[in-house]
């Protein structure tokens, strides 16, 4: 049996940990530059929030309601998720880390010693409210995919107060009939369509389906592992659940509008920057460059530019993909475009160890130094140390300007005590 | 046949150390002071109601939410929606102070309150600490 446990409203519940007077109260979450709403709590929802709305749009309804507005305080969120997957993984003797509020436990080898599952699931999400004063979710199942519709389950069914394990075969069926398609892990919009257009409306149905009588377009083998997973058969295990990215992306609209070449070099320079030290760390070589760098959606005249670089030698090193950039920088400036975002992407990612030399190839990689620049900035924090393309004031940097303390990371922002 | 070369060198080396069989860790402060790192948290305390067990203004709390507050032990709470240290009288449901100048509050039905630690340790710097004062 697996189990998968994660935050309610995550960010959101986050904020709340050192705010007491917040506890009870409507609040969402910015994302970055304060642009769109990235987590909304309950409370919020019910005044009528909408997720990944810009907030523009929803700023008079929190003006007249006392919604609590936060900007995205990661630093937080990334201790509080840590000290709570240190206090869950305590349940079961094998963990994986999911996400940033999600994780499995695997209980297979334990299974005699716990004699109700749903009893140590109400355990789980008890111990991680009293230690960190994070809500929980924990669904237990026999495959990673049904421990996710029991988790769906215990947080949207009345009366499950947070908790709901698959062990019933009654109760179970109830389960697969009332739930459809879409409420299953991996199942997008468009396959659930699809799914609906042949009759299989809920996750029975789904269960007793055979792909092979289905319409081809439908047929891949992802779906049919879900299918097996829904029946018990497990197909999905940690390794298999996330592998290395094949494309690390680093993008973000900006605090300030970019209009000068310069600005724009250090902006994309410091996307660079954050994916080389991405595809070195999952020890990755990018074989292609990807640079855009575009005005707002919500503009007059949108307007974008991108700019694609193959590398002869698949590189991960920040010089030579600076170098790159400096190269293209003027087929990606108009000096009438007010820039709003820009973004970079390593693509045709490869790993080191299947490294293909080039005979001719002048420009070695210098591991070393790279080496050295990640142990620096993993050491000492990140930027401690950098190239100067990428500027040392961002005067585009992002703009946080609802942020709350980092209560938990920054020693002059730890919590005031009334004694 | 292959041959590989291995060069041999000798270099200067000089003694080991006598006491390199009684290697062990250096003392750890985190060790000392926090028990369940997990389930723990820091904060700062502001007001002087408490200076009978010896905290002070500006002190540093160290508070474990793994522990189950005993009676008389020294707590941290949210009242009302604010976080206060005090010493918590469970019996009698009252959040004792540590200076006679200071009440004793009752929690009433309609306050909010929960317990949220056990201030297990506390600090003082009787230097001002560099890390504590900075500002961004």
């Amino acid at each position: 049996m697996f189990a998968l446990v994660d935050a309610n409203s995550f960010y959101c519940s986050a904020e709340q940990v050192f705010r007491p007077a917040w506890r009870d109260k409507a609040i969402i979450v910015l994302s970055n530059n304060d642009g769109c709403i990235v987590a909304a709590n309950k409370a919020a929802i019910a005044l009528g929030i909408k997720k990944f709305q810009p907030y523009f749009k929803a700023r008079s309804l929190c003006e007249r309601y006392g919604i609590i507005v936060c900007s995205s305080n990661y630093e937080l969120y990334a201790d509080l998720s840590h000290k709570m997957m240190q206090v869950i993984g305590r349940f079961a003797p094998e963990q994986h880390i999911y996400s940033i509020d999600e994780t499995f436990l695997d209980f297979n080898d334990c299974l005699q010693t716990i004699p109700s599952l749903a009893i140590h699931a109400q355990k789980i999400r008890r111990a991680v409210w009293k230690e960190t004063r994070l809500p929980v979710c924990v669904g237990i199942g026999k495959t990673l995919t049904l421990a996710k519709v029991a988790n769906h389950v215990a947080k949207k069914w009345p009366g499950f107060r947070g908790v709901c394990a698959l062990d019933d075969p009654n109760f179970m069926q109830q389960v697969f009939d009332r739930l459809s398609p879409i409420d299953v892990w991996g199942i997008g919009n468009k396959t659930s369509k699809k799914l609906v257009e042949q009759g299989i409306n809920t996750i029975q149905k789904l269960r007793e389906t055979n792909l092979k009588r289905l319409p081809k377009s439908l047929f891949n083998v992802e779906l049919q592992r879900t299918i097996n997973e829904l029946n018990g058969i497990p197909c999905k295990l940690w390794d298999g659940i996330r592998a290395d990215k094949l494309q690390i992306f680093s993008t973000r609209s900006m605090g300030k509008r970019i209009t000068d070449i310069e600005n724009l070099q250090q902006a994309l320079a410091k996307h660079i920057a954050i994916a080389a030290a991405k595809a070195r760390q999952q020890h990755s070589l990018c074989g292609t460059l990807l640079l855009f760098a575009s005005s707002s959606p919500f503009d007059q005249n949108p307007i974008s530019y991108r700019v694609t670089i193959h590398f002869s030698q698949a590189t991960n090193d920040t010089s030579q993909l600076l170098n790159a950039l400096s190269e293209s920088i003027n087929q990606l400036f108009d000096a009438s475009v007010h820039y709003y975002k820009v973004g970079v992407g390593l693509l045709n990612l490869s790993n080191t160890k299947h490294q293909q030399f080039d005979l001719f190839n002048t420009h070695q990689l210098n591991s070393p130094l790279m080496n050295v620049l990640d142990s620096i900035n993993q050491r000492y924090g990140n930027n401690s140390a950098f190239f100067a393309t990428q500027g040392i004031q961002e005067n585009w940097a992002m703009r946080r300007e609802l942020l709350t303390p980092q209560y938990t990371t920054q020693w002059c922002d730890i919590p005031k005590i009334g004694c | 046949m292959k041959f590989i070369p291995i060069t041999a060198s000798a270099g200067i080396t000089g003694f080991e150390s006598p006491a390199s069989d009684y290697l062990q860790l250096p003392l750890s402060l985190d060790a000392l002071l926090i028990e369940h790192p997990s389930a723990t948290f820091i904060g700062k305390a502001d007001g002087h109601s408490m200076q009978g067990v010896g905290i002070y203004s500006g002190d540093i709390l160290i508070v474990d939410r793994h522990l189950t507050a005993k009676n008389n032990d020294v707590i941290v709470a949210n009242y009302n929606g604010e976080f206060i240290c005090k010493i918590i009288n469970i019996t009698d449901r009252e959040l004792l102070s540590a200076n006679p100048r200071y009440k004793t509050i009752p929690i009433n039905e309609g306050d909010q309150f929960t317990i949220e630690g056990v201030v297990i340790r506390s600090i003082r710097c009787h230097r001002d600490s560099q890390l504590l004062a900075k500002t961004f």
